[in-house]
């Protein structure tokens, strides 16, 4: 029972080579300088990129398989995904984001509730994302990501470009989130102090450069 | 003396032609106009029947234009596919071409010898040139580009990363489409409907020659101008002053969002 991953994915001359095996309950860190395909590989799990060629398998259910030409869309994964500047709907209001999707039918529940205690949220569920802090709107991204079942946690730099006192803040709030959580969770981060305090295990991008550039993740 | 960095000197009075240009004529129409009688002038029969005729058509062009523009801007801005610039071109074609040329190649393939024309005709006895359907057709041709090239900018703008969370949280690609692209483009959305719009209530030169200059049937609010000023009618510069405020209006409403939206997608 775990999180599969073994691909491959080519752009131009650019090769990802993607070997990892998470386990529920664990949290894996990848690093990786910029444009080594941390995000790509998140893509991939999420269902945003397809591989080139390989495999992808949550609990034995097939996500992405080149041989059988199978692919599971974003939809249908059961992915929940926090990314890099929170990747929230500005049109909709804060409560709309945390509902969206398959939170929605936790509306006026108790996990909603939770929810929004949990991440700190009732002073601002009137208020549109651009009217936010960064720190706010990570909290809010971290409270969809909550509240959506889920089996695969997705976090993409959380807390790249946040101030030092929203870092502490939105870490402090991934850390009560993953002690309660069942599922797989890749955390992509540039900041060791982060790992440390939140990864179980960690991967790191190495980059092999020639003509070709060749990535390798490997756990 | 201003305190700051300074212009050019002299640019001002090089720019004044330009705006004098555009200004001017404004301001002709609206001090020429008698206003006494301006309301008796828009409201006689053959008027009263162009606006109504040029209100109809025009939102039924660009209710059109949303329909079937907004999957073709999607696409442009979305998705690799072959011969993608040469649709492109085309798309806005009608944006460089003289209207009257586009009124003539619709004459040429949906007319009554039309390529296509001819054959609607034979097989189910549809006649499209000079019909109220005709200029519905004109304006859209004129004014559909308008709307691919603003949505296309739009809907290039929209963070590919939000529309992904949209995904993975459980949206379909319709869904996604409905509640979260379409609700980020919104504002640019709106500036081109209007966009489109003002200039499907402008068209001439396709109308007259696709749809021909038929009093009640075809004959839009431009065409009507042009019969009075040819026939020497005192309704022409009423009619004028009237799309005139229609197309101050229009850009008040809109306070140069429009400029934007085909600059960034207005985002």
């Amino acid at each position: 029972m775990s999180l599969e991953i073994n691909c491959h994915l080519r752009r131009g001359k650019f090769n990802l080579e993607v070997h990892l095996t998470v386990a529920p309950g664990a949290v894996l860190a990848i690093s990786g300088e910029n444009g080594s395909g941390k995000t790509s590989t998140l893509d991939m799990i999420a269902g945003l990129l397809a591989c080139t060629s390989g495999k992808i398998s949550l609990n034995g259910k097939v996500f992405d398989d080149s041989t059988t030409s199978q692919f599971v869309q974003p939809e249908l994964r059961g992915v929940a995904t926090v990314f890099q500047g929170g990747g929230l709907f500005g049109h909709l209001t804060v409560e709309k984001n945390v509902i969206f999707g398959r939170g929605a039918a936790y509306r006026n529940t108790p996990r909603f509730d939770s929810a929004i205690e949990q991440f700190n949220l009732a002073e601002l569920l009137s208020r549109k994302p651009s009217t936010l802090s960064g720190g706010q709107r990570q909290r809010v991204a971290l409270a969809r990501a909550f509240l959506a079942p889920s089996e695969v946690l997705l976090l993409d730099e959380p807390t790249t470009s946040l101030d030092a006192t929203s870092r502490d803040e939105v870490r402090s709030a991934m850390k009560t989130f993953f002690e309660t959580y069942n599922g797989v969770v890749v955390l992509v981060s540039h900041d060791d102090a982060e790992i440390d305090e939140l990864a179980t295990n960690v991967a790191r991008i190495t980059i092999l450069r020639g003509e070709n550039t060749t990535a390798v993740l490997h756990d | 003396m201003k305190r700051g960095l300074s212009a050019p000197r002299g640019l001002w009075l090089i720019a004044l032609p330009t705006v004098a240009i555009v200004i001017v004529p404004v301001l002709a129409v609206f001090w020429r106009t008698d206003w006494s009688s301006f309301l008796t002038s828009i409201s006689n029969e053959t008027s009263r029947t162009a606006l109504v005729l040029s209100l109809r058509t025009s939102l039924v062009a660009t209710s059109l234009a949303l329909v079937f523009g907004t999957p073709v801007a999607w696409l442009l801005a979305n998705r690799d596919f072959k011969f993608k610039s040469l649709v492109r071109a085309f798309c806005v074609l009608p944006m460089v071409l003289p209207p009257v040329v586009g009124g003539v190649a619709l004459l040429f393939a949906f007319g009554r010898r039309g390529v296509v024309g001819a054959r609607l005709d034979e097989w189910f006895g549809i006649q499209l040139a000079f019909t109220e359907t005709a200029a519905i057709m004109a304006q859209f041709f004129v004014a559909a580009p308008f709307f691919i090239l603003v949505m296309e900018a739009a809907f290039d703008q929209v963070d590919r990363r939000i529309v992904g969370a949209a995904r993975t949280f459980g949206a379909g690609p319709w869904r996604t489409f409905v509640t979260v692209t379409l609700g980020l483009v919104r504002p640019s959305l709106l500036a081109a409907l209007v966009l489109t719009w003002a200039r499907a209530l402008g068209e001439f030169g396709a109308t007259i020659a696709f749809a021909g200059n038929t009093a009640g049937r075809t004959q839009t609010v431009p065409l009507a101008v042009y019969s009075q000023l040819e026939s020497g009618g005192d309704d022409a510069l009423a009619l004028s002053t009237l799309m005139m405020i229609v197309a101050v209006s229009v850009l008040i409403a809109l306070r140069g969002r429009w400029v934007s939206a085909l600059r960034r997608g207005g985002q």
